[in-house]
């Protein structure tokens, strides 16, 4: 595409576009956090704050549980991240490297298992869970979790390792190293990148799911973030101040998250990160 | 050979095997064993609320499903959902990746602004966008006010106007997961074609019809399939929003599900809805299955 999009201005115009659309839910909500109870429910509302105060803040942090909240999500976001990692890690190297013969076959099916809708999962999840005592822990959620982005994990992590030249390996095994030695000090290192892409989507899984969470740790001091601050919102009233501060806080984290790997990120999405 | 050898330095059939069982574990335990007590559980009146028993009950509860009112009017919210978000989506998801493809001399702006959405929690646009939405402080309200409308509308207490705004939110929502998908199939086409097509005299919606759209085919399916899944199990939103109402105005099916199962404690009834649903994704699912099957 050329020509009519070669001057600057409309270039800069275009971007505008989609930098708006993609802050403006974020910034509104910062926006709405910095203003006083009272001129939240002031007629006409304001856009930016008249007096910017941190009182809302103060509110999140002392009166509720949000700090229990954030341990809670890292917690299991964390948790899950790893084994998937290594679940994910492991299959993955055996479906890039050892020269299976029904390899494409193996893939497929780890990668078919991300079709199965996570709702008709939750009831017969829900009543296992139930019977092994296990609602309201960490593992009720970690393992779950771990399943719902192994399919993309290992699909990432397949086609790095298929990337590693396999003389290289062989080279370090002929110099001495075991098969252990050579995966730690060759593959692993080079495969990094994958396994950061794999790492950071695994995360973000983990950190954004609702319906589990809500249904399987339902007591309050097992809540993650977004189900913990959607409970803020009573049957009828939002209490807005509280709800928006905490918005904030919750979306800090995954927001420098995905600043700091956002190459790693989108190339996920050419080796198909898919989750809609 | 001794065990301990056997480990420092195993076959590749050994290892093979023993690399892909916890994946493969971890799939039977929380994918496969589920649908299988799932379609078992469906046969069985089960309620953890009482003190009894399951109890079999044939098909008895798909007979129920089938008459089910609840079950008729979610499956139809469901699938309006469905039909109105994903052509959105793919709609503002292909303008997105178009405008984002620019050569900009600056490129983390505009793609931190695609994965911003995109990582955030749907429960959490939900939440905004019912912030939003108002109908005392709420900005759209506002903006309809200074344009001379009567910024009275209360938007998630009628049914029709909750049903559009639950569509407009994940219509933003989701088109980043699309605009993404999209971008990254807009990457692989090389620039040398849209250069010739330049000297053959091609007009730039010529371009866009005969090499653009036939290139990016694969990756519309692709987003178009997941996409699909993912609405046809849509809950955070309308779960935020509304909690499925005024009344049930706007439940969905997977509320249906939830509220029967975790509220309720019918497994049994909750049970048969779900697997409903399964056999709904899977029309969707089997001919892209089919496709990457073959491709194997």
């Amino acid at each position: 595409m050329k020509t009519w999009l070669e001057g600057g201005s409309l270039r800069l115009l275009a971007a505008a576009i989609v930098v708006v659309n993609g802050f403006f839910p974020a910034l509104w909500i910062l926006l709405t956090s910095l203003k006083s109870e009272a001129e939240l429910v002031s007629k006409p509302i304001t856009y930016l704050p008249r007096d910017v105060v941190l009182q809302n803040y103060v509110e999140v942090f002392t009166h509720q549980p949000l700090i229990r909240y954030l341990i809670n999500s890292f917690v299991v976001a964390a948790a899950s991240t790893l084994l998937c990692l290594v679940v994910a890690g492991c299959a993955a190297y055996a479906i890039a490297r050892l020269g299976l013969r029904r390899r494409q076959l193996i893939l497929t099916c780890i990668v078919a298992s991300s079709m199965f809708p996570p709702v008709t999962l939750l009831v017969p999840v829900f009543e296992t869970m139930r019977s092994l005592n296990l609602l309201n822990t960490y593992t009720a959620l970690v393992l779950p979790y771990t399943v719902l982005s192994l399919p993309v994990c290992t699909l990432v992590m397949t086609s790095h390792f298929q990337s590693i030249p396999k003389d290289l390996e062989n080279a370090a095994m002929i110099d001495g190293c075991t098969r252990w030695g050579a995966l730690w000090r060759i593959v692993v290192p080079l495969a990094a990148p994958g396994v950061f892409t794999a790492g950071v989507l695994s995360f973000v899984n983990a950190w954004d799911e609702f319906l589990l969470a809500l249904s399987l740790n339902a007591v309050a001091s097992m809540r993650t973030l977004p189900v913990g601050i959607a409970f803020y919102q009573g049957e009828f009233s939002f209490p807005w101040p509280v709800i928006s501060a905490a918005l904030v806080v919750a979306i800090v984290p995954v927001a420098v998250l995905i600043a700091i790997f956002q190459e790693r990120v989108t190339s996920g999405f050419t080796h198909g990160a898919l989750r809609g | 050979m001794r065990l301990a050898d056997r480990f420092r330095d195993p076959g590749d059939r050994a290892l093979a095997i023993l690399l892909l069982a916890p994946a493969f574990l971890l799939l039977a335990a929380i994918v496969v064993y589920p649908i299988m007590r799932l379609l078992w559980n469906s046969f069985f009146d089960l309620r953890l609320s009482g003190g009894a028993g399951p109890t079999f009950v044939g098909v008895e509860n798909y007979v129920l499903v089938l008459q089910d009112r609840d079950f008729w009017k979610a499956t139809a919210h469901t699938a309006l959902i469905t039909l109105v978000t994903v052509p959105g989506a793919l709609l503002a998801g292909l303008g997105l990746a178009m405008l984002a493809n620019l050569p900009f001399k600056r490129r983390w702006p505009v793609r931190l602004a695609l994965l911003l959405p995109w990582a955030l929690p749907m429960a959490f646009a939900g939440l905004i966008f019912a912030w939003f939405f108002h109908s005392e402080y709420g900005v759209v309200n506002d903006v309809a006010r200074r344009f001379g409308g009567d910024g009275q509308r209360m938007w998630l207490l009628q049914p029709n106007w909750a049903f559009a705004a639950i569509c407009l939110t994940i219509i933003w929502k989701t088109s980043s997961f699309m605009a993404l998908i999209l971008l990254a199939g807009l990457q692989t086409i090389p620039n040398s074609l849209y250069d010739a097509a330049e000297v053959d005299g091609a007009s730039k919606w010529q371009q866009f019809r005969r090499i653009t759209i036939p290139l990016l085919m694969p990756s519309i399916v692709v987003a178009l399939v997941f996409r699909t899944i993912a609405a046809l199990q849509t809950f955070d939103i309308p779960y935020t929003m509304t909690r499925g109402g005024p009344g049930d105005a706007t439940q969905t099916l997977a509320m249906l599900i939830h509220k029967t199962t975790i509220e309720y404690l019918d497994v049994g009834y909750g049970s048969t809805i779900a697997v409903f649903m399964f056999v709904l994704s899977l029309f969707v699912t089997s001919p892209y299955l089919r496709r990457i099957g073959s491709s194997a």
